[in-house]
Formats: structure tokens, C-alpha cells, sequence
């Protein structure tokens, strides 16, 4: 019984049938289809800038507070409010960086020649911060993170995106006329994404 | 009753029929402008399948000498196949020049990468040796495939549902014919009708598909995207990357503060 070849042929074929699935499912979010060109207008703060008020959200001194003078229910229900204020940050925050790497991508696509070395890097680096984004996120459900922790995280994006303001307003500005010329040379809708 | 041997003849002359008109398609909508390979393919699929048909007459389906054309030219058709394949790959990428630069270096590693692996693995006998070669092509034609659209997803790129439907079809067919190949060299003449009737039906899917993606003439554009200085991407990409990285490694820091808590 050739039994090599059926264990090499048949995990293969099933692997690649399940990247053919996940390649041909339509990515989220409404620039998935076509290239919002706003969005590479704007630079890559905008979550970051609800830090303030994530922060005062999430302050502990209101928990104290609250288990010093309210009821075990109510402190119950402002620390599950709490959580779901802090997801949708997190969401929020993961947004951002994926409009920054939707940047690079931009970039990469509309270049004349790219680097084999930065593609690969960047694509390991965005698998890389999705899986943290995960473990974050189920950190916060299981309620194994604390939640005043949440802005150590925040501080990581908004200044990743303060530092980079500059450079990428003007790229994208570029990267946004460029491909607006494309698409009137295409003579239909902006074709880039 | 099923009859297994009068399905796959049916089948088959219904294939045979849908790649006709196929072809007349391609033809009659102008495609063949737009994909001179896969206009190629079709035909020399289409030639094939009436020179075993007319093989078979001749020299009847169980002779050596019809073995040796079926395969023969089984193996140009795979060849063909896979030049259609490199042609959907142009089309879907190479408006982009930097993408599509890596992209074919990617794809053509995958490609090399895969067939000589295939071929290290199938330790097969002798007689079925074309089987194994063309379970390894098919692989390499799936795997390609797959990355291609991994690398659309990836950067994003919108492609013709046309286009996405040729690519479905041809690597759901390959993936179907390694299988069904692999179970053939287990199984040996045994699953010979089994494996005729799923390679016939699995193809007649493909070619239903292609027909519906190719119904309307594809415009395929000439010109691509203006594209940036190249000192652009070289300026920024490290800088992003870097950014990026550290990111990542505050990220793990973050966690791995966090996660010991009893």
C-alpha cells in the first residue's frame, strides 16, 4: 500500500483547498473592493485619538469608587461595560494599524520595483500582530488582562502613528493623486483595490 | 440501474460538447485576444479528446498503444494547462510591476518547489510513472493557483469575477485529479472506472464554470496604474517595517506581562 503518498497528497490538497477558501472569501470592511482614497488621505490617527477618553474610561479609581460606594451589580455591570468599551477600542486601534499597512501595500502596489526582503517582512509582521491582536482579545474576554493595561497598548499605536504622520501625509497625498490619475486613465473606477 | 461506464460516456460527450463550445466562445465574445493560452489549452484539450476517442475505436480501450497516446498526450495537455495558468497569473498581476516581479519569483519557486517534491515523493512503479508526473503537475498548477490568490488577497487587488472563475476552475480541478490520480496508483485497475467517471464529471464542472465566467467578453486592461518613484517605496517601506516591528515586540511584551496572572 503506497500509503506515502496518500499521508503527502491528501493533507496537501486539503491545506490548499483551505487557503483557496480563505483567499476567495471577500476581506472585510467597504475599501476591500475598491481603494478609498480618503483613507489614504488622512494619516493613520484616528482611534489613537480617543486615547484621553479610553483612559478615564478605564480608570481604576472609578472601580475603587464604585466598590466603595455602589452595589455589587452595578459594579458588575460598569465592569462589563467597561470590557465592551475596551474591545471596540481595541477593534479601533486594530483598524489603525491596518490602514497603515494598507498604506504600505498601496505603496508596494503602485512602485515600480519592490524588496523581496520588506514584503516578506511585513506580511510575517501583520500575521505577527494579528495573532497578538487575538490573544489580546481573548485575554480581555477571559478577563485574564486587566483593563487599565489596555492603553500600555494604545501608547504602542498612537505612537506609531504620531511618528509617522508626517511621512505618510505626504506619501499618501501622492499615492492618492497617482492612483486618481490611474483611474482616469483606466477611464472607469479607480482599480487598485 | 447506474451504470457507471454509460455515465462517464455521456458525461464525456457532454464535455466534449461544452468545449466546443467553449472555444466558439472565446471565439465569437473576442477572448482569444485576451487569453491566447488558454484558447490554446482548450484546443489541444479538445484535439486530445478526439484523438483517444479515436484511438480507442481503432486499437480498442484496453491496448497498449492507446495507453501510450492517452498519456502522451495527457501530458501535453497538462503543459498547456500550465501555460494557460501562467497567463492568468500575467493577467491578474503583471499590470502591477513591482508586485508582479516578486510575485513570479514567488509562484515560480512554488512551482519548482512543489514538482520536485512531488516527484521525490511518488516512489511509484514504473507504469504508472505518468500518472505520478501528472499528479505532480496538477499539484504544482493548484499550489500556484493558490498563491496567486493569496498574493490578490493579500495586496488586495481586485480581479474580473471572470478571471477568479477561471482560476477556481483550474485548481479545483487539479486538486480533484491529484486525489483521484493518488487513489489510482493505490488502487491500481480496480478504481480505473470510478477514477474515469470523477476525472470526466470533476472536468465537465470546470468547463461549466468557465463557460458561465467567459459568457460575456473580458476586458482585460492594457494600461496599469501610474505608478510612484521608486525612491518612495525604498524610502518608506524599512521605515514602516521598522514601525511595525516594534510594535510587534511591545505587543509580545505586553502579553507576556499579562498572561502569568493566576
Amino acid at each position: 500500500m503506497n500509503l506515502t503518498l496518500i499521508l503527502f497528497f491528501f493533507p496537501l490538497v486539503a491545506a490548499l483547498l483551505v487557503v483557496l477558501a480563505w483567499a476567495l472569501r471577500r476581506p472585510r470592511g467597504p475599501s476591500a473592493q475598491k481603494l478609498d482614497l480618503e483613507c489614504l488621505e488622512q494619516t493613520g490617527r484616528r482611534h489613537a485619538t480617543y486615547l484621553p477618553l479610553i483612559h478615564q474610561a478605564l480608570s481604576p479609581r472609578d472601580s475603587s469608587f464604585l466598590a466603595s460606594q455602589g452595589s455589587p451589580d452595578l459594579l458588575r455591570r460598569v465592569r462589563k461595560e467597561r470590557r465592551r468599551v475596551a474591545l471596540a477600542y481595541l477593534t479601533g486601534l486594530h483598524d489603525d494599524f491596518q490602514r497603515l499597512l494598507r498604506l504600505a501595500q498601496v505603496v508596494a502596489l503602485l512602485s515600480p520595483d519592490v524588496g523581496v526582503a520588506q514584503e516578506f517582512e511585513r506580511a510575517r509582521l501583520s500575521l505577527q500582530f494579528s495573532w497578538h491582536y487575538q490573544m489580546v482579545r481573548a485575554g480581555l474576554y477571559a478577563g485574564l488582562l486587566s483593563l487599565p493595561r489596555l492603553d500600555a497598548l494604545s501608547h504602542m499605536v498612537s505612537e506609531l502613528a504620531f511618528r509617522m504622520e508626517s511621512a505618510l501625509k505626504e506619501l499618501g497625498e501622492r499615492a492618492a493623486l497617482a492612483a486618481k490619475a490611474a483611474s482616469s486613465l483606466d477611464g472607469r473606477s479607480v482599480d487598485i483595490a | 440501474m447506474f451504470d457507471l461506464k454509460q455515465t462517464q460516456q455521456m458525461c464525456w460527450e457532454f464535455s466534449l460538447l461544452l468545449r466546443f463550445l467553449l472555444l466558439c466562445l472565446l471565439l465569437f465574445r473576442g477572448n482569444i485576444r485576451s487569453f491566447p493560452f488558454f484558447s490554446l489549452y482548450l484546443s489541444v484539450n479538445f484535439l486530445q479528446a478526439l484523438l483517444v476517442a479515436a484511438t480507442y475505436k481503432v486499437w480498442g480501450e484496453t491496448s497498449a498503444i492507446a495507453f501510450r497516446i492517452a498519456w502522451g498526450s495527457e501530458m501535453l495537455v497538462i503543459c498547456a494547462r500550465a501555460l494557460a495558468v501562467a497567463e492568468l497569473c500575467r493577467l491578474l498581476l503583471a499590470r502591477y510591476r513591482g508586485i508582479w516581479s516578486l510575485a513570479s519569483r514567488v509562484l515560480l519557486s512554488c512551482a519548482v518547489l512543489v514538482l520536485v517534491y512531488s516527484a521525490l515523493v511518488s516512489k511509484h512503479k514504473w507504469s504508472l510513472a505518468v500518472v505520478g508526473a501528472s499528479s505532480a503537475l496538477e499539484l504544482t498548477i493548484a499550489a500556484v493557483i493558490v498563491t496567486l490568490l493569496v498574493f490578490l488577497r493579500h495586496y488586495r487587488v481586485a480581479a474580473e469575477p471572470a478571471l477568479r472563475a477561471l482560476a477556481l476552475g483550474f485548481c479545483l480541478y487539479s486538486c480533484v485529479a491529484v486525489l483521484n490520480n493518488t487513489i489510482l496508483e493505490r488502487l491500481s485497475e480496480r478504481y480505473y472506472p470510478v477514477w474515469n467517471l470523477l476525472g470526466v464529471v470533476a472536468y465537465l464542472a470546470c468547463l461549466l464554470l468557465w463557460t458561465w465566467a467567459l459568457r460575456k467578453p473580458v476586458p482585460v486592461p492594457v494600461l496599469g496604474p501610474m505608478l510612484l518613484p521608486g525612491s518612495v517605496y525604498r524610502q518608506l517601506s524599512p521605515e514602516i517595517n521598522l514601525r511595525l516591528r516594534l510594535l510587534n515586540e511591545r505587543l509580545s511584551q505586553f502579553w507576556k506581562v499579562e498572561a502569568p496572572r493566576p
